[in-house]
């Protein structure tokens, strides 16, 4: 009995334990769905993310989640650049990484890497261990309510916001946003998938980056200001926030 | 002058790339090209912005020769079908293959430890001037390009053509 209750613990542990790299590229990051590396393809700078299998799962299961969340997040990425959004007199499309090469073998997917870019986490983070006023934050954040309205206006909900999925081209200064990591990532026209998606963000943005209401609240008013389908996203996401633990469902 | 590139993933193969200008023998070539008598894929360089665009096709034609699950029925004609960003085979023949009026060709080797491949041969069997990569942009039609790859202009305005190129080529299996 003991045996069977640490079962599935150690497999996972097992299975995790050794993959070699591919050729050519270091390990940055293991998350829990995915290996990160960095490294050099066909002579460009690249990141490439291995999908680290679950053994538990039934291996039909785990191959046909594994591959649709790889071919998600090809679609997605392409869904964003191709997306068309006024800015002044020009299109422009949402930043985000290009794909160099999709292996459907070990749904492991290569992409461009954004070269000295930091994580918009890591920026707060160093704006406000400086001391700096959390006002330049303001900025930043309607530029992420500008992206993230622009991504939900094509219907294409990231499923996993967080800080450290927005990225900040160098220099900071120009406050220049790549969207990452599509694994979770479908397409939905539902106030409902978006109001979760802006709510999953705002929960891991409030407990990451103490004291910062009043920036979230400027992203969440350029989020309205942006988006043509806002108005019943922001009351879903109002009524999302009712829901979750020890929160009583009464009006 | 050629340009090689050992692949990351696959340490054996490494791709080399020709490129000529002043071609004479255009018509020949593709004739020995679809008889299969000439090594390599033999590639319209109107159509190719970098050698990278070249690399992404080898790469992914050579991982789909490994595993057995090419479109095509050699490693060859498979790179020239990884160009395009659609998945009709006939098509990106026409489009990405040589032509008869063409005046410049690029061919695309893939060599592996076992195999040697002469390439002054190869050359030798093009009436051309053989002409540095560098040279490459000076040959592109891009106006062609976009129009092939159906590159919009917002894409133009977040990145560079060669990866909105790219970007349709590595995920046209996946829409």
């Amino acid at each position: 009995a003991q045996a069977g209750a640490a079962g599935p613990v150690v497999a996972e542990a097992e299975a995790e334990a050794e993959a070699p790299p591919p050729p050519g590229l270091q390990l940055v990051q293991q998350g829990a769905e995915a290996r990160i590396y960095r490294g050099l393809f066909l002579g460009r700078a690249a990141v490439a993310k291995l999908r680290i299998p679950k053994r538990y799962r039934h291996p039909a299961l785990e191959e046909r989640l594994s591959r649709r969340r790889t071919a998600q997040e090809a679609r997605s990425l392409l869904r964003c650049r191709r997306a068309a959004f006024h800015l002044f007199f020009f299109y422009t499309g949402i930043s985000a990484p290009v794909v160099y090469f999709v292996d459907y073998v070990t749904n492991s997917i290569y992409l461009e890497d954004i070269v000295d870019s930091i994580t918009v986490q890591d920026h707060i983070n160093s704006v406000q261990q400086s001391g700096s006023d959390t006002s330049s934050l303001l900025i930043l954040a309607e530029k992420m309510g500008e992206l993230l309205a622009r991504m939900h206006d094509e219907d294409l909900i990231h499923g996993d916001l967080t800080t450290s999925n927005i990225l900040l081209r160098p220099p900071t200064e120009k406050l220049d946003l790549v969207l990452i990591d599509f694994g979770l990532s479908f397409i939905s026209g539902l106030p409902e998938d978006k109001g979760v998606d802006l709510y999953v963000l705002e929960k891991a943005f409030l407990s990451t980056h103490p004291d910062t209401e009043t920036v979230f609240k400027a992203l969440l008013k350029a989020y309205a200001a942006t988006s043509k389908k806002s108005g019943p996203v922001i009351k879903r996401l109002d009524e999302v926030r009712l829901r979750g633990r020890k929160r009583s469902m009464i009006g | 002058m050629d340009l090689r590139h050992q692949l990351e993933l696959f340490p054996d193969c490494s791709v080399t790339l020709l490129l000529f200008n002043h071609v004479k023998n255009a018509a020949a070539l593709r004739k020995k090209a679809m008889e299969g008598s000439i090594e390599g894929a033999l590639i319209n360089p109107a159509m190719i912005v970098d050698p990278f665009q070249i690399l992404v096709a080898a790469n992914k034609a050579v991982h789909l020769h490994k595993i057995g699950k090419m479109k095509t029925r050699t490693l060859y004609a498979e790179i020239i079908f990884s160009l395009s960003p659609n998945n009709n085979i006939s098509d990106a023949f026409k489009k990405f293959g040589i032509s008869d009026s063409d005046t410049a060709v690029l061919i695309v080797l893939i060599v592996d430890r076992e195999k040697t491949v002469n390439l002054e041969d190869i050359a030798s069997q093009v009436e051309g001037q053989q002409v540095s990569l560098d040279e490459l942009p000076q040959l592109t039609d891009t106006v062609k390009v976009k129009k092939m790859y159906k590159v919009t202009p917002q894409e133009e305005k977040i990145g560079t053509l060669l990866d909105s190129i790219v970007c349709r080529m590595s995920t046209k299996d996946v829409l």
